[in-house]
Protein backbone atom coordinates (compact mmCIF):
# COMPACT_ATOMS: atom_id res chain seq x y z
CA UNK A 1 0.00 0.00 0.00
CA UNK A 2 2.80 2.39 0.86
CA UNK A 3 4.52 1.52 -2.40
CA UNK A 4 1.33 2.18 -4.33
CA UNK A 5 0.93 5.57 -2.69
CA UNK A 6 4.51 6.45 -3.50
CA UNK A 7 4.06 5.37 -7.11
CA UNK A 8 0.91 7.45 -7.39
CA UNK A 9 2.74 10.44 -5.92
CA UNK A 10 5.61 10.16 -8.37
CA UNK A 11 3.47 9.54 -11.44
CA UNK A 12 0.70 12.07 -10.84
CA UNK A 13 2.40 14.74 -8.73
CA UNK A 14 2.07 17.49 -11.35
CA UNK A 15 -1.66 16.92 -11.70
CA UNK A 16 -2.17 16.81 -7.93
CA UNK A 17 -0.26 20.05 -7.55
CA UNK A 18 -2.11 21.87 -10.31
CA UNK A 19 -5.53 20.93 -8.97
CA UNK A 20 -4.53 21.76 -5.40
CA UNK A 21 -3.03 25.09 -6.48
CA UNK A 22 -6.14 25.99 -8.44
CA UNK A 23 -8.41 25.18 -5.50
CA UNK A 24 -6.19 26.84 -2.90
CA UNK A 25 -5.63 29.85 -5.14
CA UNK A 26 -1.88 29.77 -4.61
CA UNK A 27 0.89 27.59 -6.01
CA UNK A 28 2.85 27.29 -2.77
CA UNK A 29 -0.25 26.49 -0.79
CA UNK A 30 -1.21 23.93 -3.39
CA UNK A 31 2.16 22.19 -3.18
CA UNK A 32 2.00 22.16 0.60
CA UNK A 33 -1.56 20.81 0.51
CA UNK A 34 -0.44 17.92 -1.67
CA UNK A 35 2.38 17.05 0.74
CA UNK A 36 -0.01 17.18 3.67
CA UNK A 37 -2.61 15.17 1.80
CA UNK A 38 -0.21 12.37 0.99
CA UNK A 39 1.10 12.37 4.55
CA UNK A 40 -2.49 11.98 5.68
CA UNK A 41 -3.03 9.18 3.17
CA UNK A 42 0.06 7.39 4.47
CA UNK A 43 -1.21 7.64 8.03
CA UNK A 44 -4.72 6.51 7.12
CA UNK A 45 -3.79 3.93 4.51
CA UNK A 46 -5.11 1.04 6.58
CA UNK A 47 -8.56 2.60 6.54
CA UNK A 48 -8.68 2.40 2.75
CA UNK A 49 -11.23 -0.33 2.15
CA UNK A 50 -10.34 -1.02 -1.42
CA UNK A 51 -13.95 -0.74 -2.54
CA UNK A 52 -12.98 2.04 -4.95
CA UNK A 53 -9.85 3.17 -6.72
CA UNK A 54 -6.90 4.19 -4.60
CA UNK A 55 -6.34 7.24 -6.79
CA UNK A 56 -9.88 8.49 -6.25
CA UNK A 57 -9.44 8.03 -2.51
CA UNK A 58 -6.27 10.11 -2.62
CA UNK A 59 -7.90 12.74 -4.80
CA UNK A 60 -10.56 13.22 -2.18
CA UNK A 61 -7.90 13.79 0.48
CA UNK A 62 -6.02 16.19 -1.77
CA UNK A 63 -9.14 18.20 -2.58
CA UNK A 64 -10.00 18.47 1.11
CA UNK A 65 -6.45 19.54 1.96
CA UNK A 66 -6.57 22.21 -0.75
CA UNK A 67 -9.91 23.48 0.54
CA UNK A 68 -8.44 23.68 4.04
CA UNK A 69 -5.42 25.56 2.71
CA UNK A 70 -7.68 28.01 0.96
CA UNK A 71 -9.69 28.62 4.13
CA UNK A 72 -6.57 29.10 6.24
CA UNK A 73 -5.34 31.98 4.13
CA UNK A 74 -5.40 35.30 6.02
CA UNK A 75 -7.45 36.97 3.30
CA UNK A 76 -9.58 34.70 1.15
CA UNK A 77 -8.27 34.92 -2.38
CA UNK A 78 -10.35 35.89 -5.31
CA UNK A 79 -11.40 32.85 -7.28
CA UNK A 80 -8.76 32.26 -9.91
CA UNK A 81 -9.37 33.85 -13.26
CA UNK A 82 -7.23 33.60 -16.32
CA UNK A 83 -6.17 36.67 -18.18
CA UNK A 84 -2.97 37.81 -19.76
CA UNK A 85 -2.29 41.10 -21.45
CA UNK A 86 -5.85 41.95 -22.26
CA UNK A 87 -5.76 40.39 -25.68
CA UNK A 88 -6.04 36.80 -24.57
CA UNK A 89 -9.36 35.29 -23.59
CA UNK A 90 -10.49 35.60 -19.99
CA UNK A 91 -11.96 32.79 -17.94
CA UNK A 92 -14.28 34.28 -15.29
CA UNK A 93 -14.11 31.44 -12.83
CA UNK A 94 -15.56 33.72 -10.16
CA UNK A 95 -18.92 33.19 -11.84
CA UNK A 96 -18.79 29.53 -10.91
CA UNK A 97 -19.67 27.85 -7.66
CA UNK A 98 -16.97 26.13 -5.63
CA UNK A 99 -18.17 22.71 -6.77
CA UNK A 100 -18.21 23.78 -10.41
CA UNK A 101 -14.66 25.07 -10.14
CA UNK A 102 -13.42 21.89 -8.49
CA UNK A 103 -15.00 19.73 -11.17
CA UNK A 104 -13.49 21.93 -13.89
CA UNK A 105 -10.04 21.63 -12.28
CA UNK A 106 -10.26 17.87 -11.83
CA UNK A 107 -11.48 17.44 -15.38
CA UNK A 108 -8.92 19.63 -17.10
CA UNK A 109 -5.82 19.33 -14.92
CA UNK A 110 -6.15 15.73 -13.77
CA UNK A 111 -7.98 14.42 -16.83
CA UNK A 112 -10.32 12.43 -14.59
CA UNK A 113 -13.48 10.97 -16.06
CA UNK A 114 -16.90 11.55 -14.54
CA UNK A 115 -16.78 8.42 -12.41
CA UNK A 116 -13.41 9.29 -10.91
CA UNK A 117 -14.44 12.89 -10.24
CA UNK A 118 -17.63 11.64 -8.64
CA UNK A 119 -15.69 9.32 -6.36
CA UNK A 120 -13.19 12.03 -5.47
CA UNK A 121 -15.91 14.54 -4.56
CA UNK A 122 -18.36 12.02 -3.11
CA UNK A 123 -21.11 12.90 -5.56
CA UNK A 124 -22.82 10.99 -8.33
CA UNK A 125 -21.44 10.79 -11.88
CA UNK A 126 -24.70 12.32 -13.11
CA UNK A 127 -24.14 15.33 -10.91
CA UNK A 128 -20.62 15.66 -12.28
CA UNK A 129 -21.90 15.71 -15.86
CA UNK A 130 -24.68 18.18 -15.15
CA UNK A 131 -22.39 20.44 -13.14
CA UNK A 132 -19.71 20.41 -15.79
CA UNK A 133 -22.23 21.23 -18.51
CA UNK A 134 -23.62 24.10 -16.48
CA UNK A 135 -20.13 25.43 -15.72
CA UNK A 136 -19.13 25.34 -19.38
CA UNK A 137 -22.32 27.11 -20.38
CA UNK A 138 -21.71 29.85 -17.81
CA UNK A 139 -18.15 30.33 -19.00
CA UNK A 140 -19.13 30.30 -22.66
CA UNK A 141 -21.81 32.93 -22.16
CA UNK A 142 -19.47 35.10 -20.16
CA UNK A 143 -16.77 34.73 -22.77
CA UNK A 144 -19.15 35.64 -25.59
CA UNK A 145 -20.29 38.72 -23.65
CA UNK A 146 -16.68 39.84 -23.29
CA UNK A 147 -16.01 39.35 -27.00
CA UNK A 148 -19.17 41.21 -27.92
CA UNK B 1 -10.63 26.76 -22.95
CA UNK B 2 -7.74 24.33 -22.70
CA UNK B 3 -5.33 27.09 -23.56
CA UNK B 4 -6.75 29.36 -20.89
CA UNK B 5 -6.65 26.58 -18.31
CA UNK B 6 -3.02 25.91 -19.15
CA UNK B 7 -2.17 29.51 -18.40
CA UNK B 8 -4.30 29.63 -15.26
CA UNK B 9 -2.11 27.19 -13.35
CA UNK B 10 1.11 26.48 -15.25
CA UNK B 11 2.73 23.08 -14.90
CA UNK B 12 5.08 22.45 -11.99
CA UNK B 13 8.68 21.74 -12.80
CA UNK B 14 9.90 21.13 -9.25
CA UNK B 15 10.42 17.47 -8.35
CA UNK B 16 8.49 15.92 -5.53
CA UNK B 17 9.82 15.05 -2.11
CA UNK B 18 8.47 11.72 -0.93
CA UNK B 19 10.70 11.70 2.14
CA UNK B 20 9.02 14.93 3.21
CA UNK B 21 5.66 13.15 2.90
CA UNK B 22 6.91 10.36 5.16
CA UNK B 23 8.32 12.83 7.67
CA UNK B 24 4.98 14.62 7.81
CA UNK B 25 3.24 11.29 8.21
CA UNK B 26 5.28 10.81 11.34
CA UNK B 27 6.74 7.46 10.42
CA UNK B 28 9.83 6.20 8.77
CA UNK B 29 9.71 3.81 5.93
CA UNK B 30 10.75 0.30 6.74
CA UNK B 31 13.64 -0.48 4.44
CA UNK B 32 13.72 -3.86 2.68
CA UNK B 33 16.85 -4.99 4.52
CA UNK B 34 15.28 -4.14 7.84
CA UNK B 35 12.11 -5.89 6.80
CA UNK B 36 14.04 -9.02 5.88
CA UNK B 37 15.82 -9.01 9.23
CA UNK B 38 12.47 -8.60 10.96
CA UNK B 39 10.99 -11.55 9.07
CA UNK B 40 13.95 -13.75 10.00
CA UNK B 41 13.65 -12.72 13.62
CA UNK B 42 9.92 -13.45 13.70
CA UNK B 43 10.44 -16.79 12.00
CA UNK B 44 13.05 -17.70 14.60
CA UNK B 45 10.66 -16.77 17.39
CA UNK B 46 7.89 -18.84 15.80
CA UNK B 47 10.03 -21.92 15.24
CA UNK B 48 11.95 -21.80 18.49
CA UNK B 49 9.09 -23.03 20.71
CA UNK B 50 8.50 -25.93 18.31
CA UNK B 51 12.10 -27.01 18.42
CA UNK B 52 12.26 -26.47 22.14
CA UNK B 53 9.16 -28.60 22.60
CA UNK B 54 10.57 -31.37 20.47
CA UNK B 55 13.88 -31.34 22.27
CA UNK B 56 12.28 -31.19 25.68
CA UNK B 57 9.67 -33.86 25.17
CA UNK B 58 11.07 -35.89 22.29
CA UNK B 59 7.76 -35.61 20.43
CA UNK B 60 4.77 -34.54 22.52
CA UNK B 61 1.85 -36.90 22.32
CA UNK B 62 3.63 -39.95 20.96
CA UNK B 63 2.81 -43.12 22.87
CA UNK B 64 5.43 -44.50 25.23
CA UNK B 65 6.00 -47.40 22.84
CA UNK B 66 7.33 -45.04 20.20
CA UNK B 67 11.03 -45.00 19.52
CA UNK B 68 11.75 -41.34 20.27
CA UNK B 69 15.24 -41.55 18.93
CA UNK B 70 13.82 -41.59 15.41
CA UNK B 71 10.93 -39.10 15.28
CA UNK B 72 9.71 -37.63 12.01
CA UNK B 73 7.46 -34.58 11.87
CA UNK B 74 5.20 -32.70 9.47
CA UNK B 75 5.03 -28.95 10.02
CA UNK B 76 2.10 -26.69 9.18
CA UNK B 77 3.14 -24.62 6.16
CA UNK B 78 2.08 -21.29 7.64
CA UNK B 79 2.88 -21.26 11.34
CA UNK B 80 5.39 -24.12 11.26
CA UNK B 81 3.78 -25.87 14.17
CA UNK B 82 4.15 -29.62 14.43
CA UNK B 83 0.93 -31.18 13.21
CA UNK B 84 2.09 -34.77 12.94
CA UNK B 85 4.77 -36.89 14.58
CA UNK B 86 5.67 -40.43 13.60
CA UNK B 87 8.22 -42.87 14.99
CA UNK B 88 9.02 -46.59 14.79
CA UNK B 89 7.11 -48.85 17.15
CA UNK B 90 9.59 -50.37 19.55
CA UNK B 91 9.54 -54.15 19.51
CA UNK B 92 7.05 -54.32 16.66
CA UNK B 93 6.84 -53.98 12.90
CA UNK B 94 4.82 -50.85 12.53
CA UNK B 95 4.85 -47.25 13.64
CA UNK B 96 3.44 -44.86 16.21
CA UNK B 97 1.91 -41.47 15.52
CA UNK B 98 0.47 -38.36 17.16
CA UNK B 99 -1.58 -36.03 14.99
CA UNK B 100 -2.49 -32.47 15.97
CA UNK B 101 -1.98 -33.46 19.60
CA UNK B 102 -5.50 -34.87 19.33
CA UNK B 103 -5.02 -38.48 18.39
CA UNK B 104 -2.18 -40.90 18.95
CA UNK B 105 -1.52 -44.60 18.66
CA UNK B 106 0.64 -47.37 17.33
CA UNK B 107 -0.34 -49.56 14.39
CA UNK B 108 1.10 -52.80 12.99
CA UNK B 109 2.33 -52.95 9.44
CA UNK B 110 -0.16 -54.33 6.94
CA UNK B 111 0.50 -55.59 3.49
CA UNK B 112 -1.98 -53.41 1.62
CA UNK B 113 -4.78 -50.87 1.99
CA UNK B 114 -4.99 -47.60 3.86
CA UNK B 115 -6.42 -46.44 7.15
CA UNK B 116 -8.18 -43.13 7.72
CA UNK B 117 -8.95 -41.44 11.00
CA UNK B 118 -11.16 -38.41 11.56
CA UNK B 119 -11.06 -35.92 12.95
CA UNK B 120 -8.49 -34.88 12.14
CA UNK B 121 -8.42 -36.24 8.65
CA UNK B 122 -5.29 -38.33 8.80
CA UNK B 123 -4.36 -41.69 7.41
CA UNK B 124 -1.56 -43.98 6.40
CA UNK B 125 -0.63 -46.68 3.99
CA UNK B 126 2.33 -48.97 3.68
CA UNK B 127 2.06 -48.86 -0.08
CA UNK B 128 5.19 -46.96 -1.01
CA UNK B 129 3.89 -46.04 -4.48
CA UNK B 130 1.62 -43.33 -3.06
CA UNK B 131 2.82 -39.80 -3.77
CA UNK B 132 -0.29 -37.58 -3.66
CA UNK B 133 -3.86 -37.66 -2.43
CA UNK B 134 -7.18 -35.91 -2.44
CA UNK B 135 -10.24 -36.11 -0.22
CA UNK B 136 -13.78 -35.48 -1.46
CA UNK B 137 -16.75 -34.51 0.69
CA UNK B 138 -20.34 -35.48 0.02
CA UNK B 139 -20.89 -31.91 -1.13
CA UNK B 140 -18.32 -32.43 -3.85
CA UNK B 141 -15.64 -30.28 -2.30
CA UNK B 142 -12.15 -31.53 -3.03
CA UNK B 143 -9.50 -31.16 -0.38
CA UNK B 144 -5.84 -31.68 -1.29
CA UNK B 145 -3.88 -33.87 1.07
CA UNK B 146 -0.34 -33.57 2.26
CA UNK B 147 1.45 -36.86 1.61
CA UNK B 148 4.76 -37.75 3.25
CA UNK B 149 6.78 -40.90 3.18
CA UNK B 150 8.93 -41.72 6.16
CA UNK B 151 11.64 -44.24 5.43
CA UNK B 152 13.94 -46.20 7.66
CA UNK B 153 12.40 -48.28 10.39
CA UNK B 154 9.21 -46.19 10.34
CA UNK B 155 8.63 -46.98 6.66
CA UNK B 156 5.13 -45.60 6.21
CA UNK B 157 3.37 -43.10 3.94
CA UNK B 158 1.03 -40.76 5.78
CA UNK B 159 -1.51 -38.32 4.42
CA UNK B 160 -3.50 -35.54 6.07
CA UNK B 161 -5.65 -32.58 5.12
CA UNK B 162 -3.74 -29.34 4.57
CA UNK B 163 -6.83 -27.30 5.20
CA UNK B 164 -9.50 -27.75 7.78
CA UNK B 165 -12.55 -29.73 6.73
CA UNK B 166 -15.63 -28.09 8.27
CA UNK B 167 -17.52 -31.32 8.81
CA UNK B 168 -15.24 -34.36 8.78
CA UNK B 169 -18.32 -36.56 9.01
CA UNK B 170 -19.20 -35.51 5.49
CA UNK B 171 -15.99 -36.93 4.07
CA UNK B 172 -16.90 -39.22 1.18
CA UNK B 173 -13.70 -40.74 -0.05
CA UNK B 174 -9.95 -40.42 -0.28
CA UNK B 175 -8.04 -41.12 -3.45
CA UNK B 176 -4.32 -41.80 -3.34
CA UNK B 177 -2.20 -41.62 -6.48
CA UNK B 178 1.28 -42.58 -7.57
CA UNK B 179 3.91 -40.29 -9.10
CA UNK B 180 2.29 -40.59 -12.52
CA UNK B 181 -1.12 -39.56 -11.18
CA UNK B 182 -2.55 -43.04 -11.45
CA UNK B 183 -4.97 -44.05 -8.73
CA UNK B 184 -3.31 -46.49 -6.35
CA UNK B 185 -5.91 -46.61 -3.59
CA UNK B 186 -9.48 -45.43 -3.34
CA UNK B 187 -10.79 -45.42 0.21
CA UNK B 188 -14.45 -44.87 0.98
CA UNK B 189 -15.38 -43.59 4.38
CA UNK B 190 -18.57 -43.79 6.36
Amino acid sequence: MLDELEALYRVRLNEFRRVAAAIAGDRELGCDAVQEAFASAVRKRRTFRGSGALEAWVWRIVVNAARDARRRRPTPPEPPSASTNGHAPTLPLDLLTERQREIIFLHYYADLDYAAIAEALAISPGTVGATLTAARKTLRLAYEEVRA
Amino acid sequence: MNEVMERLVPRFDEPGDWDDVLRRAGGRRVRPALLAALVVALAAVAVAPTLAGLLRHGGVGLPDEADRTNVGVVLAPVNRKVILEVAPWRGHTGFCYAVLHARAGCVPRKRSGAVITKPALFGWTFDDRVRSGEATTFGGKRVPLTVRHFGGRTDVTVFLARSRIPFPGLLRRVVLRDAAGKVVLRVRTR
